[in-house]
């Protein structure tokens, strides 16, 4: 790959602006990683491919949140940004069901987290 | 569509009703046919404790909390029915967190430089590569007040400025990711959740103090961090941010890694330069400072992963702006690992200055259990407990330090009335007597003289002079101890005896503890009243420590008893008394 030079990175930066698609993050720390995030992450991408969605699926680092691990974190249009814990293969389908083809946000599991960056 | 969308939860402390609440906010829905125009959700935590009903509408950002029966139906007619914010109910207090060195974990992929670089990473090193000198550096962490996160807070910038200000043609700059307190990980978290932020620290670090090589020197037992850090640098090398001259620049730097083998000492800076060298990981005495005389003989500088972190974002938004954050003396955020007894454990990132009451219970989400809050330890086996009653200092390095803990690299254990705090010391100092390099006698002897104490005093056995005796070999071992480490490893031992010297007593003269953990001291009993004679505690017992029968009753002999605890747990009349 080509070095890259001072300019590029705004070129890198525009690239990478959020295109308001739809995308799902989960946890892949050490953390998420033992309370099975690895699991679920396979279970989104065998799914979504099932269903043919159009949302892309990503890996991220910690939230902090161990004590809701695996964490999701779910942007669709038209809804606000949650992040789902504790959550399980039975807790994809409902997050793809409700959430992502439903338009309605699955109950008891979303853990809101107060931050400022 | 267009229905708004509100969160429901229930946070008060007298049990959860969020589901009646939540019926209750239906039915008023369906009263006012407002059913189809708002999407009513519950939530499993919310991020605010112990005010009650909490009800937010999170498109609009707006959230009450301690809101009655009464009140939910003015929410349903005003805020729901008609958008009106009711001011009464408003929660205002600002989130309690703060993220500077966590900024991007969670947010990008760790793995994918661009999403570094879209969040404004890289920006720093090519504005301190085009515009600043290593005194420009300097300066301005100066301004900032940033102080090294690994324990002992020494000031950054004057490190790099002694390190910049040795003359000589081959320098180095290290980080410091061998992070072994128990309980903490908040290095790992960074690592694992974003390299590049470290790498990028590093890189600014070493074209400061004049490096042309840099080392992370990280754990083997954190493969996955190992992994990120691997491919975050070979992606630095593609990109040209390591490597001969940097973007451009005249500035050529270097970085490999190196693993550490599992010795918790090299965590001390001299003990980590003998490793890195290939030599046994054992502290030298100081001075020389690694700044004068580190590896290979060679001016280094050694930070620790979350202070590096920090420095980027100081780059871009100035001393200052840092400064502005935290107390007089402790600037900026520190990132904590909060466990043990507290609802919500995980990394914690605060401002200095908030206190400890407010990260165990506004962030922390207050106890697990309804057992009360006893202490917190933090600095793990360096640091010490602080009692309940000291809840509401603020966290800066002085005020613990003062509290007789540390801050340590950010390790903070929440424990509860079950917790034994004479068993506690025996653990921290256990583990310190484990990773002793054996290289000074202070600290090879006498911690091992201080744990002999110690178990002598959890197995019955202790004299009331055993409280001096180890009040007198903390004192040599602090005195004399070649490294942190065993400078430092007394310090459990000697803040549970400041403040709960009064357990130790019942230890020693009474042979009782009162957190039921020490089992020596643990007797057991069948109730009689209770009891209901059906023989499972006899079966159970592995040492035939139970006799008896139906009509006179059962009795647990002491002499025979190993104190496992079976019998307690196989009881379902609660008929076992442990005491």
């Amino acid at each position: 790959m080509a070095k890259i030079k001072p300019a590029d990175l705004d070129r890198i930066k525009a690239a990478h602006q959020d295109d308001g698609k739809d995308w799902i993050k989960v946890g892949m720390s050490t953390c998420g990683i033992a309370a099975g995030a690895d699991k679920v992450y396979e279970a989104f991408v065998e799914e979504i491919k099932k269903r043919n969605l159009d949302i892309q699926i990503k890996k991220c680092g910690c939230q902090g949140m161990c004590y809701s691990e695996p964490s999701v974190e779910v942007r669709v249009k038209g809804m606000p940004d949650v992040i789902y814990g504790k959550v399980d293969k039975e807790g994809v389908m409902k997050i793809l069901d409700k959430h992502v083809c439903g338009n309605a946000l699955v109950k008891d599991a979303i853990y809101e987290l107060r931050t400022k960056r | 569509m267009g229905q708004t969308i509100v969160f429901i939860k229930d946070t008060g402390l007298e049990g959860d009703r969020t589901k009646d609440f939540y019926a209750a906010f239906l039915n008023l829905l369906r009263e006012n046919s407002l059913e189809e125009k708002a999407q009513v959700v519950r939530v499993a935590d919310i991020g605010i404790y112990n005010q009650g009903l909490v009800v937010k509408f999170p498109e609009k950002d707006v959230t009450y909390v301690k809101v009655g029966e009464e009140d939910l139906k003015e929410v349903v007619a005003k805020t729901v029915k008609e958008g009106k914010v009711i001011d009464r109910l408003l929660f205002k207090e600002e989130p309690k967190q703060l993220r500077i060195v966590l900024r991007n974990c969670g947010e990008i992929d760790p793995e994918n430089i661009d999403e570094y670089i879209a969040k404004d990473g890289y920006r720093a090193l090519a504005k301190v590569l085009k515009d600043y000198k290593p005194a420009d550096v300097i300066e301005e962490l100066k301004k900032s007040g940033l102080r090294g996160r690994g324990g002992a807070g020494f000031p950054t910038w004057l490190k790099w400025k002694l390190t910049h200000e040795t003359q000589d043609t081959q320098k180095y700059m290290i980080c410091n990711a061998d992070e072994g307190d128990p309980g903490a990980y908040m290095d790992r978290g960074v690592l694992e959740g974003d390299p590049h932020s470290v790498l990028e620290g590093l890189i600014i670090a070493g074209y400061t103090i004049g490096a042309s090589q840099g080392y992370f020197y990280v754990r083997a037992e954190y493969p996955l961090a190992v992994e990120r850090v691997e491919k975050a640098l070979k992606q630095a090398y593609d990109y040209g941010f390591l490597g001969k001259n940097i973007l451009g620049s005249n500035f050529s730097f270097d970085i490999d890694i190196r693993l550490g083998a599992g010795a918790f000492v090299c965590g001390e800076e001299t003990a980590l330069i003998a490793s890195i060298e290939g030599r046994r990981g054992t502290p030298r005495p100081r001075p020389p400072y690694p700044s004068v005389k580190g590896l290979w003989d060679k001016p280094t500088a050694i930070n620790n992963v979350e202070t590096l972190a920090n420095i980027a974002p100081i780059i871009l938004k100035g001393g200052d702006w840092y400064s502005s954050i935290g107390t007089e003396k402790s600037k900026g955020t520190k990132v904590f690992a909060l466990t043990g007894k507290v609802k919500n454990s995980g990394l914690v990132e605060v401002p200095m200055g908030i206190t400890l009451r407010e990260i165990v219970f506004d962030i922390g989400g207050g106890m697990l259990s309804d057992k009360g809050i006893k202490a917190i330890q933090t600095g793990g086996p360096s640091g010490g407990v602080i009692p309940k009653e000291y809840l509401d200092t603020p966290v800066d390095y002085e005020n613990l330090q003062k509290l007789g803990s540390i801050m340590g690299s950010g390790g903070m254990i929440v424990m509860d009335e079950d917790d034994c705090m004479v068993d506690i010391a025996k653990f921290y100092l256990g583990f310190c007597v484990d990773e002793s390099c054996g290289k000074c006698v202070p600290c090879r002897i006498g911690g091992y003289q201080m744990l002999s104490v110690l178990n002598k005093i959890t197995e019955s056995q202790g004299q009331i002079e055993d409280l001096d005796k180890l009040k007198r070999i903390a004192l040599a071992m602090q005195k004399a101890s070649l490294c942190a480490l065993g400078q430092t490893a007394a310090n459990p031992v000697i803040s549970t005896i400041r403040y709960f010297e009064e357990e130790y007593r019942d230890h020693i003269v009474n042979k009782k503890c009162r957190s039921h953990k020490c089992k020596h001291l643990l007797n057991y009993n069948v109730i009689q009243d209770r009891c209901k004679r059906c023989r499972v505690c006899v079966i159970n017992c592995p040492v035939n420590a139970i006799s008896g029968d139906k009509e006179k009753g059962f009795f647990v002999d002491p002499k025979t008893c190993v104190r496992c605890g079976k019998c307690f747990e196989v009881c379902k009349f609660n008929a076992i008394a442990k005491e």
